[in-house]
């Protein structure tokens, strides 16, 4: 397993702020951590790079304990922290052929062109990353997160201030070292476009505590509260008073809209529902779309104000 | 290349090619000229002895030095926190030592600047003196490890900072402290508290040495003592830069 980490503690100015987070990343897999803000993403992402140690937990990232194994383990992994700092006053080529250096790299210039082209910079351009804008700044800290080949690349908000096109194609390079490097991606981002377009699995982190953890499917199984289905019917639906828990939204021709309260399995619905003569010939889903999902999973866990 | 090379040479680049780096060697540059012109235009500084006019340089330099030091010291791990550049270095295979030692080594690079800018305001007041190589080798063997302790010491509360501005006020406060009772005068110095200072103090230490060796014409074998303070402090400091190692947390 690429990332495994179970049952996290942490306490910070005698405040907990990792309360019991477990994440497993399989290998080449893009994982996803969303969660609101100060839920514990970006504290969970220094304890997994070894820049924090955690009170109590299991932590193991690309096999290594980053507790004690911080230097391999740093040699294995691209980061990409949430704030990226830069050496304002070196250019882009200068900055990454030194940080190259650290990971025992020399580069050549056309190397370099090619690191920096792949996350869409120029590397004929000598100004300062000082005059760098956001987007730049951020790709090229991509650059950098990519430049030995890591094994597994942890990236906070990588897309914050790329544009539309930039964030596309930062996609495309993500999607395009996990398929054909097989190079594990953990993402953490609280933009769920990221997420729809990138990760496999996904784990959510609310106050400290892993909230869910699975593949997005699962995720809308798991916040089944008042799902809604589109039923495709053969006929026109009996008369008859429709089972427990089973509300009618609409009906209007072949089609009819139910809601689920959530407290009964779907599938003991559907069987309620066939035993009525209800002429089910399909049942699609209506997904809230992640962001509903989402919100609906952390507003849960938050309990009634 | 080695990690802790490759960290003090880039410093060392940011301290001569950044523009904040120039700004600093030109404004002591400046220091050294108004005081070297001070030196030939003044009426009462222009009839002082050359020699106490080398040893007044000395001290100048020693301490605009060490203000360097401190300066560079306490930005070297609190400014790279609050630029946010840290993470990314403590990301890389670098240890959180060579990460250390390499802004150390940028230490070492910033007094040889500063002492070879003021090499030859050195010679335009004491070209005409009899001990100007003295005064050189000595400023070179006292000048060094006061210098650096000074950085070492502003690093080490620099990599236990949050903010430059907390690893740079005890700092400055430790050279006013020790810097101080060298400016007070003789009376103090020769009462009990004053000589005890004085003996204690490794800024005391090298100062009075530049005294005894340029002015007096003493030899080395007399400074030893004086020579053990400094290079204690150097090795006190040095000690504490390197166990703040542990303490350069995100």
């Amino acid at each position: 397993m690429d990332v495994d980490v179970d049952g996290l503690t942490l306490t910070l100015g005698g405040r907990p702020v990792l309360d019991g987070v477990s994440l497993h990343a399989q290998p080449g897999e893009i994982y996803g951590l969303l969660g609101p803000n100060g839920a514990g993403k970006s504290t969970t992402l220094s304890v997994i790079t070894g820049l924090r140690r955690a009170a109590s937990g299991q932590v193991s990232v690309v096999g290594h304990d980053p507790a004690r194994e911080a230097l391999a383990l740093h040699r294995e992994i691209g980061v990409l922290p949430e704030r990226s700092g830069f050496y304002d006053w070196m250019d882009a080529p200068a900055y990454l052929a030194w940080f190259a250096q650290l990971y025992g790299r020399r580069l050549t210039g056309p190397e370099i062109t090619a690191e920096l082209a792949q996350v869409g910079l120029d590397g004929r351009n000598r100004r300062a990353i000082g005059t760098y804008s956001q987007g730049m700044r951020q790709r090229l800290g991509l650059a950098r997160a990519l430049l030995h080949r890591p094994r597994l690349l942890i990236l906070d908000e990588p897309t914050n201030g790329l544009d539309p096109r930039g964030r596309r194609e930062v996609h495309n390079l993500l999607l395009e070292r996990s398929r054909q490097d097989g190079v594990g991606i953990l993402l953490c981002t609280h933009l769920l476009d990221d997420v729809e377009r990138l990760c496999t699995r996904i784990g959510i982190l609310h106050q400290g505590r892993t909230v869910f953890e699975g593949a997005l499917s699962e995720l809308a199984t798991a916040s089944n509260e008042g799902e809604s289905y589109r039923l495709h019917l053969r006929t026109e639906p009996p008369a008859v008073p429709l089972p427990p828990g089973v509300e009618l939204l609409a009906w209007q021709g072949e089609w009819a809209r139910i809601k689920l309260d959530g407290t009964r399995p779907p599938e003991d619905v559907w069987r309620g529902l066939l035993a009525a003569r209800w002429p089910i010939a399909e049942i699609h889903q209506e997904a809230g779309g992640l962001e509903t999902l989402y919100l609906r999973m952390t507003q849960k866990e938050e309990g009634p104000a | 290349m080695n990690p802790i090379l490759l960290i003090a040479r880039k410093e060392s680049r940011e301290l001569l090619g950044s523009g904040r780096g120039l700004a600093w060697l030109l404004a002591l540059s400046a220091v050294l000229s108004v005081l070297g012109l001070l030196f030939v235009s003044n009426t009462e500084l222009s009839l002082l002895d050359n020699a106490q006019v080398v040893t007044m340089e000395l001290g100048t330099i020693t301490a605009l030095g060490a203000l360097l030091a401190v300066v560079l010291g306490s930005d070297a791990i609190a400014g790279e926190r609050e630029r946010a550049t840290l993470i990314p270095l403590l990301l890389s295979p670098a240890r959180r030592t060579d990460i250390v030692l390499g802004k150390m080594g940028n230490q070492l690079v910033g007094w040889l600047v500063m002492y070879l800018i003021g090499l030859p305001y050195l010679w335009a007041v004491g070209s005409s003196g009899q001990n100007l190589a003295q005064a050189c080798a000595y400023l070179a063997l006292f000048g060094t490890p006061l210098v650096l302790g000074f950085g070492f010491l502003a690093q080490g509360l620099s990599s236990r900072a949050a903010a430059v501005r907390s690893a740079l006020v005890p700092s400055l406060l430790a050279l006013i402290l020790l810097g101080g009772p060298v400016m007070l005068g003789p009376s103090f110095r020769q009462s009990a508290i004053g000589s005890w200072l004085d003996r204690v103090n490794p800024f005391a230490a090298a100062i009075n040495s530049f005294d005894s060796v340029v002015i007096d014409s003493q030899s080395l074998s007399a400074q030893l003592a004086r020579l053990a303070i400094v290079l204690i402090w150097l090795a006190a400091t040095a000690a504490f830069a390197r166990s703040s190692a542990t303490s350069m947390n995100v």
